[in-house]
């Protein structure tokens, strides 16, 4: 567990202070850098940068436009691996657009076309691709399997790594009233290469918890520390949490506190 | 139907609030109304909180002498009174957000006034407003006509002409920066185009006397030769401009048969 490299996400917002702050060792990239972001040329030669962004969804095929723009931001952050989410959140039309991670359904036909997709993009990337989990508010009663048993089978097909969202997970658990470390089990736990922790607060639309840009509590400190002793390929652990909301106290504050919890 | 068509209904009853209450919808009986009903209200704040703050930044960045952080809106009733209505995306559903937003930031009243902060609003409401509609998410390869001989421009619908009293380009990098007086803006009428790339990208520029004879007249219907003629302008200038106008996302060659 030694090995595994600490950090958090690129807040441009939070240029200054990411530029001179201590203990942090890479920063998630979800969106290109500004142009006219002062604190970038810093960052990028200080920090290991993992890429992070909207690519497309992967229940298409991404078109030669997408992927050279991926291969380009792989290429400007050197980045050790490239992450896409298990996201299908626009009409296959483009009319409709959540612009929020949504889940597929979880069917043989998605998963035939998650793999079919995520293959071709495998191919097309120079660094490892790695795909992560994205948490359903909902069942859509037309699903075919559990997710877990859907992931599995995808990284069976893809041999891609699996990007572990925990807060993921443990609202999922919740919302299913089930115990978080009892549905941590049922994921492939043995493909994590990343694994992301972040903070939930009470959404009044939601009646619930949600994932919020807050400190994680120490319960989910605590399923951090379950979760990492049963990924045992796992080399980084991300505090994910990315809004201009997000001051830069809960931002490095939360980092240490990972650090410590899996100290 | 395809599971990929199913996904694309679930999409749809999230983002668009009037099928959600559907018979179409609500009897395909596909997930947990109460549910879906929460998570729909749960993206359309995320949705325009996303817009807002960066279409609003500027007004953001006076809200200390405003007293009106422009995201605000989210949390009060308006907000809650127009989720019922909304269709995520829309260019109608954009302009009563933007409304909104514009009509709370103006009750703040500045001290002291802000003489451009009208101009300024306009300005924040025509490019949220301008951002809405149907993108291209991935090429399927049915390229564009380039503005080659027989071409028919068409203005973009959406595009947006925008007449200011203040020279507000200058003043904008300003606002964003550390200041102590709001930074001032010069009373110089400007006019300038708003339009949005076919992937969603917003740009604006300085609408010169060319372009807004091009706005006016490209149709679909007229080729390069009878734009030329009808503007008053001579063929370079004429290819400048569109050439300009299709970087910018304002006009269109659409595809032949």
């Amino acid at each position: 567990m030694s090995a595994l490299k600490i950090g958090a996400f690129y807040n441009p917002h939070l240029g200054r202070e990411l530029a001179e702050a201590k203990g942090i060792d890479h920063l998630a990239m979800a969106d290109p850098p500004r142009a006219d972001d002062p604190w970038w040329p810093k960052i990028k030669e200080r920090y290991t940068l993992l890429l992070h962004d909207y690519l497309g969804q992967l229940s298409e095929p991404l078109d030669e436009r997408s992927i050279q723009r991926a291969r380009s931001l792989a290429e400007l952050y050197r980045t050790p691996w490239v992450a896409e989410h298990f996201q299908c959140l626009h009409t296959e039309d483009g009319t409709y657009n959540l612009n929020y991670v949504f889940p597929p359904l979880y069917t043989e036909e998605f998963l035939a076309r998650f793999v079919a997709n995520a293959n071709v993009l495998k191919a097309r990337l120079d660094q490892p691709l790695v795909m992560e989990n994205i948490p359903g508010f909902f069942d859509v009663r037309h699903s075919q399997m559990a997710e877990p048993v859907w992931l599995r089978r995808f990284f069976e097909a893809t041999e891609v790594g699996f990007l572990l969202d925990l807060p993921h997970v443990w609202l999922e658990a919740h919302y299913r009233g089930v115990r978080p470390t009892d549905w941590l089990g049922e994921f492939p736990l043995e493909r994590v290469v990343e694994v992301h922790v972040a903070g939930v607060t009470e959404d009044p639309d939601l009646q619930g918890p949600w994932i919020a840009p807050a400190e994680p509590t120490e319960e989910m400190l605590a399923f951090a520390t379950h979760a990492v002793t049963r990924c045992p390929g796992a080399r980084a652990v991300t505090f994910d949490a990315f809004s201009p909301s997000l001051t830069a106290e809960v931002l490095l504050r939360s980092v240490e506190r990972i650090r410590v919890a899996l100290a | 139907m395809t599971d990929r068509g199913l996904q694309d209904l679930v999409i749809r009853a999230l983002a668009d609030a009037p099928f959600r209450g559907s018979a179409e919808w609500r009897q395909r009986a596909l997930a947990d109304d109460e549910r879906v009903e929460r998570f729909a209200r749960f993206l359309a704040r995320h949705f325009y909180f996303e817009r807002i703050v960066h279409f609003f930044k500027y007004s953001a960045a006076l809200a200390r002498v405003t007293g009106r952080r422009p995201d605000a809106i989210l949390g009060q009733p308006a907000f809650a009174a127009l989720l019922p209505s909304l269709v995520l995306g829309t260019r109608d559903s954009a302009r009563a957000v933007a409304g909104l937003v514009v009509a709370y930031v103006k009750s703040g009243a500045p001290l002291p006034p802000i003489p451009y902060h009208e101009d300024l609003l306009r300005y924040e409401e025509a490019m949220m407003v301008v951002e809405a509609g149907p993108r291209v998410w991935r090429e399927t390869g049915n390229g564009e006509r380039g503005a080659g001989a027989g071409a028919a421009p068409q203005t973009v619908e959406g595009t947006a002409l925008l007449d200011l009293t203040y020279d507000l380009p200058a003043v904008l990098p300003k606002l964003l920066r550390p200041w102590t007086a709001a930074p001032e803006a010069p009373a110089r009428p400007v006019r300038l185009i708003v339009a949005r790339s076919r992937h969603g990208r917003v740009a604006v520029a300085k609408a010169t006397d060319a372009i807004v004879s091009i706005m006016d007249l490209a149709d679909g219907s007229k080729t390069l030769d009878d734009l030329a003629r009808e503007a008053g302008l001579r063929p370079a200038e004429l290819q400048a401009t569109l050439q300009g106008l299709t970087e910018l996302g304002a006009v269109r060659f659409s595809t032949g048969s």
